[in-house]
């Protein structure tokens, strides 16, 4: 006996603070490197990524020589004729060379020097973001100089080389769909084809428009005029660059065919420059009324060909976001016009990337520019480039440029304001920033003493003051006269709008996400266990945790009336159970003086009072409640049942029979456990004026909608010690949304159809009750019916690759049930032997280290059956986590354990195998 | 009594109804001397041949960004709802493929929509338990929402099917979770009449499809997880009217043939069926036999073509079988074809004049077969 159990009984003391500690250190320590990198790769993901583009771009241009050596298929020769005709005239070569000197690839700038207009550029080779804007003005020079079929020539040249590239690498293999396409146009006799040019028929393709005949030739060169829109973003420009090339590729391809017929429909070849067309916002082509629905389909991004959906659009092309052409508007009618716009301007595709724009020399990441888009103010018209921005007056503009408008202040988006964001040169400085010329005459005019180039702090109000000094000097806008200056001098005025920043606080906390935003953002828990199982209690708890009005005001009059319609419900189990006792009693009673009757023969006085009865006015109430009760109509009569009858319930309450029957309370099976909580409240929770309590609405059964579907969305409130940790954090405030799902039990069994919908859970908690092991229910034992029910899930196809953290609820009551019944009761945990100490002392029960109490041993002894169902079924760990549904420090504490479980799941692949195996050392060494 | 002896004797109750309906079956099986498609080819019939390109994919409805899992055609025009797992339902416009309302959804776990049969309003239901109706023409709020005109609850389980009362816009039938159908009046929100549940004969299993008798709109049928369908009469909600067993895996849907005297059933075993309403026998299995022992694929969802000559069918694999009825051979699968959908197809529907098939998928398209070919009369 003496070494053997001395042993186990070691191993038995080490096993469970293992694993109970565990997941308390990997947390901890993924949470420092992790996040950073997460965040930086958010905006990265939602472009196009440059990386995977710049390998493809120095092939292209060396094409420049081999696309005339590069003679193949008999379509594309032509189109290299083309290509290469046009490489002679100077033109083509400019549009080479003005990619090329984008990209810094030298070996063309010999042939660049060589071109006039160019030496410009030239000289300025390496200087930076300046080159580009001359690069610009010398094209824009070149447009304005040449013809329109120059330019013309400029497009199609650079277009077919592109075609050339991506023919070689296969992208593009729309040709068959193409083609089959005109099959079915073709075949398709059928009414669906001819209701459609019905349709068309109506607006004769000679239709002429003055305006679109303009277009015609002038949109042919959206490689070139894009860049007039860039000056200075050096990353933007490459980027969008390229998104122009690779998606204008894909119609062009037809361009050849359309050669005859300038300006004819890119899908019918029909048309010429004056029909009515529509450009699709990513390609450029151009599509007649009779093919537009067709090339198009049903555009859920708006005007996009449908091979172009999913590209991010045509910068220049964002001013028509959302501004209809009359050819849409005869084609559909107001309301798919309608959607048609809302898609184009609010779907995720569309959206302005962020790293477009640069605020203060910093790229934006996508929460920055969200911040920027949604303030009370924005800057309007946002464009791809590089701004400035003042935090402390909100003044806005280009860099190099004077301001251009005033934005809501103190938004943090951006790095610092560099003094010479403005390119000023007056030695007046205003937030740190040196003035331009213009700002400081309009100071002038304002009345502001300027004289020794002071440097000024203003604010967002306008009053501003001295640097290195308290009092306020002043307000700009005091003067009536300073807007009227400001208007003459273009300089921006402050909008009306502009709030104070308290309110725009508010505003910021009540704004909805964007739609386009809400998708991926959200990351989704399901919450699942069987019923009893305390699903509800957490939910609520969560609720209660992280939302500041946890329930709106409908929620809360339901919750009412919830818990005072159990409370009589209660309250009539108690009568019913009254009654019952009562005539047991009574039976009791008679039986025994017909004995005394059958001995003595004198006939007793009857005397039917017991000590469960009640007088005659509470008797009539609770008559009337029975009754009701049993026709099912409790809720029916429900809000005016508390005014009536709220003093009757004192009055019930302090009768000695009910509490006499609730002594006996134990005996009604009907009575849930939950019962005498809310029936030593009754009195108070029945008056009118009841205002229930966290712990009232945790217990309370029913109030989360117990028939399908309660679903959350929270984030965690920032904890004053994390933030300190990394400000990364702060990054993925709006990443780091959490919707917790909570499904009912029911149908969740074999033949669930519906577990399928829930595939984009990052993560299931289930549930189980700990007190259930001595439960059982029509179907058996409820622990061994809780494993069941964890099994199907956890084999369910749906959740193969699904994460699992298993809450072991109501810890509490098991602590205290253990100590009566032994775990033994559930088959399932008939090996339990704990083996205690013998000079146990029940006050550090709590310490596990030392002594851990019988709670505790018996709860990790589950925690590991399951762990080992789980491992032996998916072969991988599972988490748990013990928990009192009832407290909120507990609840909370799994649920950032949930988070911390995605967290580290996202940052697995940055640690080794075997960096990870050290921390998945699991309980699995106890033993029995 | 004690409870092992009610125990007791409510096995032996079921053993004496199991042996019962065994005997039924049997003697139904004698009885049946021949299937659909054996007695036409005894009668020399031939089975409808397809070109490859006599039904094509017409339109691509692109728009929703979840899975989309039901979907309704208007009895007039054509329009068709679509309830997706984005949280949205679409009313498309399937002649120009445009959009013309998008609704979000409060709850995003949509399993069934259905339009009207005025097509003034759409409604739909999902694991909320709740079917909500939308009016169409009710303005938006300011976010362009739709707000729900009428709730539905009072279903203790998820609203897995609806459908509108032929001709009536305030009466709609609905499945659910709960083992029930349900009647509603939607001016007053209220359940009419529950079919099911707690009575007797009802489904012992969560009804999945129901649908409504074309000809006769006192009669619906509905397929559920207890591998039966049953036949109810709307104005008699105690019992079933009928029972059909057969099936040996849930019945994901249910559809009535065009002349009302016979619905469709498609399963979980792979296999559809063919029951009569008059005679309560099952007329024809159609089932494609698989090469090895793979599973059968289970169908999600069929249709009948406006003479029922045609039956759709809908597989977890991207199959959209083309069966003839007459024959049980399929004659064309949509799956095969070009354009066609590259995830499991979950709903389909004819719209009312036969003349488009739309399919849904979990591929977040929704496309329109329409026939293609030069019609020859059959």
């Amino acid at each position: 006996m003496s070494p053997a159990p001395e042993y186990s009984f070691a191993v038995e003391y080490d096993g469970p603070p293992i694993s109970y500690d565990l997941p308390r250190a990997l947390p901890i320590t993924v949470d420092n490197i992790p996040v950073a990198s997460v965040v930086s790769q958010v905006p990265l993901s939602d472009t196009l990524s440059l990386p995977v583009v710049q390998p493809l771009l120095p092939p292209h241009h060396h094409t420049v020589k081999e696309l005339k050596t590069l003679s193949s298929e008999s379509r594309v020769s032509k189109e290299l004729e083309l290509a290469s005709e046009r490489t002679v005239s100077p033109t083509s070569v400019i549009a080479f060379d003005h990619r090329a000197s984008q990209i810094n690839v030298c070996e063309l700038s010999g042939e660049l020097s060589s071109s006039g207009p160019f030496d410009l550029s030239n000289g300025n080779d390496g200087s930076g973001e300046c080159e580009f804007s001359d690069v610009c003005d010398s094209s824009r020079l070149l447009e304005e100089s040449s013809s329109s079929e120059l330019r013309g020539g400029v497009c199609r040249s650079t277009r077919s080389f592109n075609t050339m590239e991506f023919n070689a690498l296969g992208v593009s293999n729309d040709d068959e769909k193409e083609s089959f396409d005109f099959n079915e146009l073709n075949l398709n006799q059928q009414d669906w084809c001819s209701t459609e040019s019905v349709l068309s028929l109506e607006y004769p393709s000679t239709r002429v428009s003055s305006l679109k005949a303009e277009d015609c030739d002038g949109r042919r060169v959206p490689a070139v005029s894009f860049n007039v829109d860039y000056d200075d973003d050096d990353d933007g420009d490459l980027n969008e660059e390229f998104d122009v090339e690779e998606t204008v590729t894909r119609p062009v391809r037809r361009e050849p065919l359309t050669k005859g017929k300038k300006g004819s429909c890119y899908r019918c070849f029909k048309g010429n420059r004056f029909t009515d067309k529509e450009v699709c916002l990513v390609c450029d082509a151009k599509y007649c009324s009779n093919c537009v629905l067709r090339a198009m389909g049903s555009m859920p991004e708006g005007r996009k060909c449908v091979t172009c959906i999913g590209f991010p659009i045509e910068e220049s092309k964002r001013g028509n976001l959302g501004k209809c052409s009359r050819m849409l508007k005869r084609l559909l009618n107001q309301l798919e016009v309608r959607q048609i716009m809302k898609a184009e301007r609010f779907c995720e595709a569309n959206q302005l990337p962020p790293d477009y724009i640069s605020v203060n020399g910093k790229p934006l990441s996508y929460e920055e520019l969200i911040t920027l888009q949604n303030c009370t103010n924005p800057p309007k018209k946002l464009k791809p480039g590089n701004y400035w921005y003042d935090k402390v007056s909100g003044f806005w503009g280009k860099e190099g440029q004077k301001p251009s408008s005033i934005i809501s202040p103190h938004l943090n988006v951006g790095g610092p304001i560099q003094p010479d964001a403005s390119n000023g040169n007056t030695q007046v400085f205003v937030n740190g920033r040196e003035i331009t010329k213009v700002e400081l005459r309009m100071l002038q005019l304002a009345g502001v003493q300027c004289a020794g180039n002071p440097h000024f702090w203003v604010n967002e109000d306008g009053s501003y003051q001295e640097e290195g000094q308290k009092n306020t000097r002043g307000y700009i806008w005091g003067k009536a006269g300073t807007k009227l200056v400001c208007a003459f001098l273009s300089l921006p005025v402050p909008s009306k709008s502009s709030n104070s920043i308290g309110e725009q606080h508010s505003n910021m906390a009540s704004r909805s996400i964007p739609d386009y935003l809400e998708h991926g953002i959200v990351q989704k828990l399901l919450l699942v266990g069987c019923s009893g199982s305390g699903t509800s209690t957490i939910f609520k708890q969560a609720k209660i945790l992280y939302k500041s009005i946890p329930f709106s005001e409908d929620e809360h009059e339901n919750i009412i009336l919830t818990i005072q319609s159990n409370v009589y419900t209660y309250l009539g189990i108690l009568l019913e159970g009254r009654e019952r006792f009562e005539d047991e009693i009574l039976a009791d009673l008679k039986k025994s003086q017909s004995c005394v009757l059958d001995t003595t023969g004198t006939s007793p006085k009857p005397d039917d009072k017991t000590i469960y009865s009640i007088g005659p006015r509470l008797k009539a109430f609770s008559d009337w409640l029975l009754k009701t009760m049993a026709s099912g109509k409790l809720d029916a009569i429900f809000p005016a049942a508390t005014r009536e009858y709220a003093p009757l319930i004192e009055e019930l309450w302090n009768d000695a029979a009910i509490k006499a029957t609730y002594e006996r309370r134990s005996e009604l099976e009907m009575l849930p456990s939950v019962a005498s909580y809310f029936l030593e409240r009754a009195v108070k929770i029945l008056r009118t004026d009841y205002e229930p309590s966290d712990l009232d609405i945790l217990y309370a059964e029913g109030v989360t909608s117990s028939n399908g579907l309660a679903c959350v969305e929270f984030s965690f409130p920032q904890a004053a010690s994390e933030e300190t940790m990394d400000t990364t954090d702060q990054h993925d405030s709006l990443a780091s949304r959490y919707q917790l799902i909570r499904v009912h039990a029911r149908g969740l069994g074999e033949n669930c159809k519906w577990l399928e919908m829930f595939e984009d859970v990052e993560m299931v908690i289930f549930c189980v009750s700990l007190s259930d092991y001595d439960q059982f229910s029509v179907d058996g034992n409820k622990m061994i019916l809780s494993m069941k029910f964890f099994e199907t899930i956890v084999t369910h196809p749906t959740f193969e690759h699904m994460e699992f953290l298993l809450i072991l609820n109501k810890f509490d009551l098991f602590e205290e049930k253990i100590e009566q019944v032994p775990l033994t009761k559930c088959d399932w945990f008939s090996d339990f032997h704990p083996i205690t100490s013998r000079n146990r002392t029940n006050s550090n029960s709590n310490s596990i280290n030392n002594n851990p109490s019988l709670g505790h041993l018996a709860s990790h002894y589950i925690a590991v059956k399951f762990k080992r169902l789980y491992s032996s079924l998916t072969g991988r760990k599972l988490y748990v986590s013990v928990v009192k549904g009832l407290e909120p420090g507990s609840v909370d504490a799994s649920l950032k354990y949930a988070k911390e479980i995605l967290k580290w799941n996202e940052e697995k692949p940055n640690f080794n195998s075997s960096e990870y195996s050290m921390y998945s050392t699991e309980a699995s060494s106890f033993s029995h | 009594m004690s409870v092992t002896e009610l125990k007791e004797r409510h096995i032996a109750a079921t053993e004496t109804v199991n042996n019962l309906r065994e005997r039924l079956k049997q003697r139904r099986l004698s009885l049946l001397d021949t299937d659909i498609s054996g007695y036409a080819k005894s009668q020399g019939r031939t089975p409808v041949t397809f070109g490859p390109t006599d039904i094509l994919c017409c339109r691509t409805l692109q728009g929703h960004t979840g899975k989309v899992y039901s979907l309704d055609w208007t009895s007039e025009k054509n329009r068709i709802v679509s309830a997706s797992q984005d949280g949205r339902l679409i009313v498309w416009n399937a002649l120009t493929s445009q959009k013309t309302h998008a609704i979000k959804l409060p709850c995003a776990w949509v399993m069934t929509c259905a339009f009207s049969p005025t097509g003034q309003s759409v409604a739909c239901g999902g694991l909320d338990s709740v079917c909500s109706i939308f009016n169409l023409n009710s303005p938006t709020d300011r976010d362009g929402n739709l707000n729900v005109s009428r709730m539905l609850s009072g279903h203790k389980g998820y609203v897995s099917s609806c459908q509108y009362v032929p001709g009536e816009d305030t009466h709609l039938i609905t499945g659910s979770g709960d083992q029930t159908c349900v009647l509603w009046d939607i001016t007053t929100g209220l359940r009419t009449s529950v079919f099911g549940g707690e009575f007797q004969s009802g489904h012992t299993a969560d009804v999945l499809s129901i649908s409504i008798n074309g000809t006769n709109s006192k009669m619906f049928v509905s397929g559920s997880c207890d591998s039966t369908a049953r036949l109810w009469d709307t104005r008699v909600a105690s019992r079933a009217v009928r029972t059909f067993h057969g099936h040996e895996g849930d019945v994901n849907s249910v559809k009535f043939f065009p002349d009302g005297n016979r619905f469709g059933t498609g399963s979980d075993d792979g296999t559809c069926r063919l029951f009569d309403i008059r005679t309560g026998h099952q007329l024809q299995v159609y089932y494609q036999p698989r090469r090895d022992t793979e599973m059968a694929h289970v169908v999600t969802s069929i249709a009948f073509s406006i003479s029922g000559r045609l039956l759709f069918a809908g597989y977890t694999n991207g199959d959209c079988y083309v069966w003839d009825t007459l024959l049980a051979k399929v004659v064309l699968n949509l799956g095969s074809l070009q354009n066609s959908h590259e995830g499991r197809i979950s709903c389909l529907g004819l719209s009312a004049d036969g003349s488009a098939l739309c399919t849904g998928s979990w591929d977040t398209n929704l496309k329109i077969w329409a026939f293609g070919g030069i019609r020859k009369v059959i």
